[in-house]
Order: C-alpha cells, then sequence, then structure tokens
C-alpha cells in the first residue's frame, strides 16, 4: 500500500516546489498516473484478504472506493482551475495542498486494517475539507456551513470513540481481520444497544440518514466546486464504508436495532426525491439527491444480506461518480452566469450541443437507466429490501419514479426551454470542462460492461 | 518600607492598580460588551447569518441573481413582477439598491400623478391600459397579510387634450388608435366643450378629445410605498448605497458577416456606503438600470457608448435628467370636482388640487428655456402669477423620441433597462415592470409587446415619437 501512499505525500512537494506556470500540470499529471495504482488490487482470485502489510491492505469492498478517491483527484485538479485563476501563488498552492493532505487521509483510512487507526484518519478527513468550504466557498453562508458539518461529524463521532475503545478492551484488538473471526456475540442489554447507537451514529450522520442531513444541503451548497466533489464522492462514502466494517462485530443487535434507521431512511428518501422537485437552486437539488441516494445505501447495509451489500458498493461507487459530475457540470454553469438559479439559465442546449450531452448522460444515470451500475445498485437493494419485507416495495418504487422526475425536472429546466437575452454570450466549453466529464463518464459506462469488480464480497 | 510592601487598603502609590480594573478598562462600558457578546453568542445560533468577524448589516449582501439599480417606482415594479412570475417560492435573490432612502429626488414623488391613456403608440395605449387595470385592483396585487389596504386616491376625473386647428386632424387619428387598442375617449367639438365645462374658454380649439374612464390621477407615494411594502415582503433585498462601478468580463466575438464584436456581461457590482469609502462587491447575474434621471451615469459605468460615435459600441444612453416645476395657486370660484386634468393647445396642463379650490399645473418648457437642472430649485418666474407654492422633479428625458427604453442592451448582455419615460414613467411602471421580468424569465416580452422600446433603436436610428407630451 505504500506505493499509493507515498507518491500521494509526495504531491505535497511537488505542489510546493512547482513554477507559476507549471502547478496545474505537474498535479494533475502526476494524480493522474498515481490513479491507476489501486487497479492493481482488483482481481483477487480468492476473497481472503489480501493484505500487503499489517497496517495498510485493501479487499474487495475497498478497492472499488480506492479507485474512485485516487481516480477523483485530478479530476478535482481539473475543475478548480477557473476559480483559483485570480487568487495569488501562495493561495493556489495552499488549496492544492488541502486537496492532497485530504487524499492522503482517505486513501489511509479505506486501507487502515485496524479500526482505530480509521477513526483517527476519519476525523482527520474533517480538517481539510473544513478548511476548503470555509476559506475557499462563495457566499458568506459558508461560515454557517462550515460550522454545521464541523459539529454535525463531531458530535456524531466522539460516542464512536468510546465504543472502539470499550471494544478494544473486550476483544483485545481492533484488527479487521481479526474481527472476521473473533464473533462476540452481544446479549440484549441496555449498554449493548447503546454501544450500537454509538458505532451508528457517527456513520449515520456521515451518510447522511434523513433526520440528520442537514449539514448536507448547506454545506455542499457553500463549498466550492472540489469540495463539492469530494464531499459528494468520497466522504459520503466514508460512512457506507464504517458502516460495512463494524456490522461484523455488532451482530446480532442489528436484527432489531436497525428498524428505527431502516424506516427513516426509507421515509427520508422519498422526503428528500420530493424535495427535490421544488427546488429552484441547481446545487442544492444535486445535494438532496445524494441524500437521496444515500438513504437506500443506509438502508441496504441495515438489511445486511450479502446481494444488499452488493448493491450498496455498487451504489456508492455509481452514485460517487454521477453526484460528482452533476456538481462539475452545475460549476460550469455558475462559472458563466455567476448565478445557481435553474430559471435563470434555460435552453443551454442550443449554445453548448457537446455539454447538453453530458447533461443528458449524467441525469440519465442518475435517474438509474440501464444499463448502468446506477440501476444495478438499485436493483440489488430493491430485491434484497423486498425480500426483507415486501412492503417496502412501495416506497422504493415510488422513489425510483421521483428520483425519474427530478432528474428530467433538472434537464429539462437547463437544457431546454428558451434562451434569454442574458445568457446568449456565453463562452464555449473549455476542453478541460468536457475532459472532465468524460473522465467522469468513462468509468461510469465501462463499469455497465463489467460490474464484477465493484460487486464487493459476493462472487 | 512596610508601607509600601502592603498591596492594598490604605496608601496607594502611583504604580498600584485597583483590584479588577486593566488599562482601557474591561469593566468600563460593562453594558456595552456584555451586549456585543450576547451578539455574538447569537449569530452562532443557527438561523442566524454568521457575523463572526466584522458586523456588515449594513452591507449588501455578497451575491445577488439580480441587481435594480434604483428604487423608484420602476425599479420597485420590476421587482414585484420577478417575484410575482418566477416559479417557485424565493427562487431568484433580488436587491434593490437605492442611494436616497428619503426619495427626496426621485422622480416618483414628485410626480404629479396622472395617468391617461391618450398617446398615440399602440404599445403606450396598453401600458396604460394594463396600469389603470393594476390600479384598480391594487388591494389584489399589493395585498400583504396584516396590513392595512392602500387608499390610492385615484380620482377618475379623466385627462382632457384641446387641439387647435392645425392639430386637429392628428388628433382625430390618434383618437382612432385608441379607440382601437380599448381606450375609452370621445371627441368634443368646441360647443360640446362650452356645454359640458361652462368655465372653458375655446379661442382657438378645434377639437378636444376627452378621456372618460382610466384616466385621472392618484397619489404616486402612496403607490410607491405600498410596492415597497409588498416587495419587501416578497423577500426581495433592500440597500441603501450607490452603484460606483460595474466589473465586467468581455468576449470578443465575430458576427456572421465576420465583423468583430465585443460582448459583455457585469458579473460584480461595486456598491458604495453612504458618505464613506466602504463599499461592497456584489456578484449578479443580471443588472437591471432603473436609476431614472440618472441612468445615462450607470450606463457610463457599463461601458455603454464607448466607441467611435456612429457604430452601437458608441451609441450612448439618451436619457438625462430635465427639470420640470409644478406651480400650485388657490382660485375660489374655479372649475368645479369634475374637471379633467386640462392640457391646452400650448401644452400647458392643469388639474385640481384637493377640495380647497387649489389647482395645480405647469407646462413644459421650449427648448431654450429648459432649466438648469443641476439642483431642484424653483423659479418663480416661469409662472406669471401668484402661486401659493411650488415644487420641481426630473424628468428622465430621453432626449431621442421621449419614450422609454426597455429591455436589454445588445452588447453589454446582462444588462436591462427599465428607463427613459420622459414624464410617463410613472403611469406604465406596472406594464413595464411586467415586460422586464417576461424578457428576463421567458426571453421575450409575453403579454404587451415592447420590441419598438428596445435599445437598440437609438443605433437604428427609429424615432418612435409621440406627438404631444405633457
Amino acid at each position: 500500500m505504500l506505493k499509493l501512499i507515498i507518491p500521494t505525500i509526495m504531491l505535497l512537494p511537488l505542489t510546493w516546489l512547482s513554477k507559476k506556470h507549471m502547478i496545474w500540470i505537474n498535479t494533475t499529471t502526476h494524480s493522474l498516473i498515481i490513479s491507476p495504482i489501486p487497479l492493481l488490487f482488483f482481481n483477487q482470485t480468492n476473497n481472503n484478504l489480501l493484505t500487503y502489510s499489517l497496517s495498510f491492505s485493501s479487499d474487495p469492498l475497498t478497492t472499488p472506493l480506492l479507485m474512485l478517491t485516487t481516480w477523483l483527484l485530478p479530476l478535482m485538479i481539473m475543475a478548480s482551475q477557473h476559480h483559483l485563476y485570480n487568487e495569488p501563488l501562495l493561495r493556489k498552492k495552499l488549496y492544492l495542498s488541502m486537496l492532497i493532505i485530504l487524499q492522503i487521509s482517505l486513501i489511509m483510512t479505506f486501507t487502515a486494517t485496524e479500526l482505530m487507526m480509521f477513526y483517527i484518519l476519519f476525523e482527520t478527513t474533517l480538517i481539510p475539507t473544513l478548511i476548503i468550504i470555509t476559506r475557499w466557498g462563495n457566499q458568506p453562508e459558508r461560515l454557517n456551513a462550515g460550522s454545521y458539518f464541523l459539529f454535525y461529524t463531531l458530535v456524531g463521532s466522539l460516542p464512536l470513540l468510546i465504543a472502539l475503545i470499550h471494544t478494544h478492551n473486550t476483544l483485545g484488538s481492533l484488527n479487521i481481520m481479526l474481527l472476521n473471526l473473533s464473533s462476540q456475540n452481544l446479549t440484549d442489554s441496555w449498554s449493548n444497544n447503546l454501544m450500537w447507537l454509538a458505532y451508528m451514529m457517527a456513520f449515520m450522520v456521515k451518510m447522511p440518514l434523513y433526520g440528520l442531513h442537514l449539514w448536507l444541503p448547506k454545506a455542499h451548497v457553500e463549498a466550492p466546486i472540489a469540495g463539492s466533489m469530494v464531499l459528494a464522492a468520497v466522504l459520503l462514502k466514508l460512512g457506507g464504508y464504517g458502516m460495512m466494517r463494524l456490522t461484523l462485530i455488532l451482530s446480532p443487535l442489528t436484527k432489531h436495532m436497525a428498524y428505527p434507521f431502516l424506516m427513516l431512511s426509507l421515509w427520508g428518501m422519498i422526503m428528500t426525491s420530493s424535495i427535490c422537485l421544488r427546488q429552484t437552486d441547481l446545487k442544492s437539488l444535486i445535494a438532496y439527491s445524494s441524500v437521496s441516494h444515500m438513504a437506500l445505501v443506509i438502508a441496504a447495509i441495515l438489511i445486511q444480506t450479502p446481494w444488499s451489500f452488493t448493491g450498496a458498493i455498487v451504489l456508492m461507487i455509481a452514485h460517487g461518480l454521477t453526484s460528482s459530475l452533476l456538481f462539475c457540470l452545475a460549476n460550469s454553469n455558475y462559472e458563466r452566469t455567476h448565478s445557481r438559479i435553474m430559471i435563470l439559465s434555460r435552453g443551454l442546449q442550443t449554445l453548448f450541443p457537446l455539454m447538453a450531452f453530458w447533461w443528458l448522460m449524467a441525469n440519465l444515470a442518475n435517474l438509474a437507466l440501464p444499463p448502468t451500475i446506477n440501476l444495478l445498485g438499485e436493483l440489488f437493494v430493491l430485491m434484497a429490501s423486498f425480500s426483507w419485507a415486501n412492503t417496502t416495495i412501495m416506497l422504493t418504487g415510488l422513489n425510483m419514479l421521483i428520483t425519474a422526475l427530478y432528474s428530467l425536472y433538472m434537464f429539462i429546466m437547463t437544457q431546454r426551454g428558451m434562451l434569454t437575452h442574458h445568457i446568449k454570450n456565453m463562452k464555449p466549453s473549455l476542453t478541460r470542462e468536457n475532459m472532465l466529464m468524460l473522465m467522469h463518464l468513462f468509468p461510469l459506462l465501462l463499469l455497465s460492461i463489467n460490474p464484477n469488480i465493484i460487486t464487493g464480497f459476493t462472487p | 518600607m512596610i508601607r509600601r510592601v502592603l498591596p492594598h487598603g490604605l496608601g496607594r502609590g502611583l504604580l498600584t492598580r485597583r483590584p479588577g480594573t486593566r488599562r482601557g478598562g474591561f469593566s468600563l462600558d460593562w453594558d456595552g460588551k456584555v451586549s456585543e457578546i450576547k451578539k455574538k453568542i447569537k449569530s452562532i445560533l443557527p438561523g442566524r447569518s454568521c457575523d463572526l468577524l466584522q458586523d456588515t448589516s449594513h452591507l449588501p449582501p455578497e451575491h445577488s441573481d439580480v441587481v435594480i439599480v434604483g428604487g423608484g417606482v420602476l425599479g420597485l415594479s420590476v421587482a414585484y413582477w420577478l417575484k410575482k412570475l418566477e416559479s417557485g417560492r424565493n427562487a431568484i435573490r433580488v436587491l434593490v439598491v437605492e442611494r436616497d432612502h428619503t426619495y427626496s429626488q426621485a422622480s416618483t414623488g414628485l410626480s404629479v400623478g396622472g395617468i391617461c391613456q391618450q398617446f398615440s403608440l399602440p404599445e403606450n395605449i396598453q401600458l396604460s391600459l394594463f396600469s389603470a387595470s393594476f390600479l384598480r385592483n391594487i388591494n389584489e396585487y399589493l395585498a400583504v397579510v396584516d396590513a392595512p389596504p392602500l387608499d390610492l386616491q385615484f380620482n377618475p376625473s379623466g385627462y382632457l387634450l384641446l387641439a387647435s386647428e392645425k392639430d386637429a386632424a392628428a388628433m382625430e387619428s390618434k383618437v382612432k388608435v385608441q379607440r382601437q387598442e380599448g381606450a375609452k375617449v370621445s371627441l368634443m367639438s368646441p360647443d360640446q366643450l362650452r356645454n359640458k365645462f361652462p368655465w372653458i374658454n375655446t379661442e382657438g380649439v378645434a377639437l378636444a378629445s376627452y378621456g372618460m374612464e382610466n384616466e385621472g390621477w392618484f397619489d404616486p407615494w402612496c403607490l410607491l410605498q405600498g410596492l415597497r411594502r409588498k416587495v419587501q415582503s416578497l423577500g426581495v433585498l433592500f440597500c441603501q448605497g450607490e452603484v460606483t462601478r460595474f466589473v465586467s468580463s468581455s468576449q470578443h466575438m465575430l458576427t456572421t458577416d465576420d465583423k468583430a464584436v465585443v460582448l459583455k456581461r457585469i458579473h460584480e457590482v461595486h456598491v458604495q456606503m453612504d458618505h464613506s469609502l466602504e463599499y461592497q462587491p456584489v456578484e449578479c447575474a443580471i443588472v437591471i438600470n432603473a436609476a431614472g434621471a440618472w441612468s445615462a451615469q450607470i450606463a457610463a459605468l457599463a461601458g455603454i457608448g464607448e466607441g467611435p460615435p456612429g457604430t452601437l459600441q458608441g451609441t450612448k444612453l439618451p436619457v438625462e435628467p430635465r427639470k420640470r416645476y409644478v406651480y400650485v395657486w388657490h382660485c375660489p370660484q374655479g372649475p368645479g370636482l369634475e374637471t379633467p386634468l386640462v392640457a391646452d393647445t400650448s401644452g400647458a396642463y392643469f388639474r385640481r388640487e384637493g377640495l380647497g379650490s387649489n389647482y395645480l399645473g405647469g407646462r413644459s418648457p421650449t427648448e431654450q428655456e429648459e432649466p438648469d437642472p443641476a439642483n431642484l430649485e424653483v423659479d418663480h418666474d416661469f409662472f406669471q402669477d401668484k402661486v401659493q407654492s411650488a415644487w420641481a422633479g426630473y424628468y428622465d428625458y430621453n432626449t431621442f423620441d421621449q419614450n422609454g427604453v426597455v429591455g436589454p442592451h445588445p452588447l453589454v448582455v446582462n444588462m436591462y433597462f427599465a428607463t427613459g419615460f420622459s414624464g410617463h414613467g410613472l403611469q406604465q411602471a406596472p406594464g413595464v415592470g411586467r415586460a422586464v421580468a417576461e424578457m428576463i424569465l421567458k426571453g421575450r416580452f409575453q403579454t404587451i409587446d415592447l420590441s419598438p422600446f428596445l435599445f437598440t433603436r437609438f443605433y437604428l436610428g427609429e424615432k418612435i415619437q409621440e406627438n404631444i407630451i405633457i
């Protein structure tokens, strides 16, 4: 794993020692070169954990998320070029350093074998994200957004620390491989139930679960583009990853403790999808759609069948790429009109036909069009929840309908309609932007040909 | 020695301080400090704007989708219709920037307040007709919960325009157009005039047109306050300040016949606070120029008119302030309560003011007699008789064809105009506001087609002229 971590750490001196005209080229190229390294961890011939070291390892759950993380860094750097254009060199370097530090913490979080190290790095990812949102966001509300983000996540995860230490004391080790083998059958007592809550709340806040999702629209809307991308694509998946790792040691409490959260997520996904239909701010719409998709993932992880786990992982990867793509598209709009409101930028298909194609693909992927992996994930989760309880099909089916509605609404509002006069001079699409969209879409479409690699532990 | 060692109590030296005080003293201004701490704690709580670093509550927000320069009746009308025609609640953020919150020099408050449909251009007639229906139903349009209804004091007495021999034919054709558009205007001969208005002196009058419905005068201040109240309840932000700079980005493009053209887009408006150097850059998507008599200054800030004369880049916005006087006099045996606003063949006009036999009126000066628009001082010699009081107001006078400029500028693509109405802006404000809002939200004029009023006519030289203006 050091073959991935050390080059990422070395991106930091690369940023600081680059000349002014080489800074973007250097960082983008080198992060692109680093990004195929997780491909080595795919295609493991048996499901046993392929350990590379005592502290870092990668298994079929980790590897897709790791690939997503490393693929996203060059994309984030490409997307940030425009809004940092007028900043002094020092600030550009600081911004890139924040992104790279975030990347290092994320890679180490996903590959950590020891749960305590996972926790420490989980908290570490908060700091560069907070700095990016509050320092480089666009509106004065970003201070508020940053505080919400920080405090929600911190308060959720402090009980996790206590629960982890307690488990370390009882079980002797927090190594994931050993936890697989030493199953503790937790009895149904108050303290054990509280411990279950302590474990899960951190990740529920991170995902986010419907009742605790207040920080997400704020943080997404106020963050700069790279912040939004990394938040939507990777940081939310940290929650899912953590939940999937920790459900090993929490059985059989999950069978009855999961009920309220399942209800909340099933209801919440319909609520947030409906909110999307009434949103006027484009970024806010995409943020709520993130909450809706992640609610499905929470439901899948709490049901705990092999197919639902597969559905959860596939949905996480698919949503990461799609949501990041939608944020990039919304940002390309915002950079031109300086406004995030949908009704002020309509009829863009006549101006930017190629960008309209990317918009179409992004929205079709968002509404889980076959044969994309979005559909694969949703179908698996749908089937698993149906087998868990027959009536959930009504809720999940309704959610798929509303998702389709708001995705098409987003497309029609921005691309079709009458072009208004103040949109008529917009700079044509830059190659960098088209490249960005293509690099998002390309893995998404390729994966629909061979989704075996991201299906997790089931063969 | 011992005495010097004693820390407190008796005998203070010059260097000892009382306990609890420090230089500058925290205990001084205790109440002020406590209220400051309370304010900081309140600003952290959810739902409040976060002003931890410095207090920015007097500044406009850093971002607003639409910035309306000018808070008079036209600017507020555009804000109202933008909020009314948007598809969801609070979809668009609108900011109205007004330099003078007392409206001391604004044309709206100083206006005579008349509304009439007796124009020669069908668009003007349609605008006035719509405004009349707006004013008639004003308490449905501008209703705010728990606020008293508006009393516009609309006097539906009509307008009476007198024409001499040489203007009679023009007046007849005008009335025909007005009737086609739906205005109710009647033509009267001198005999009918004397019959209806016995006090009138019909010497030199060949024909008169009398508006019978939807014409009269009202209180413009009431309309302004009603609009302001409603617009604030719909969520429009107000800010007192002066627009001093537009930051724009240009793009060089080629037209279809390979001519180079530079298209500009304003993306930031610098609003400077009153009596201070402090300014706030407001990031915006659309700017609306509703600055009335000072619209030309705002247009010049955006770079309109910088170019060789005769080209589209060099076409300035031809709106300038012109001062007009209004005089009030007392006439005990004057015409009765039914008196319309009478406009003479020479352009002088008068109307009844109140119920105490007071009348107000004035006349548009000829080109040579134009008063100096530098201030609003009244020249009492302009009126030849004894007056009770007088005031002056500005017309946002369009020197090109004395009709309004509505719609976007061809080169500065996100600046929309709603100005230059040369004295009839107040009566056309609701219609114009709706037209500009439709242009912004839907891309074209939907209800009333104001395409003859676009900016391009200044470059193309197409004058749309009214025959008489009062």
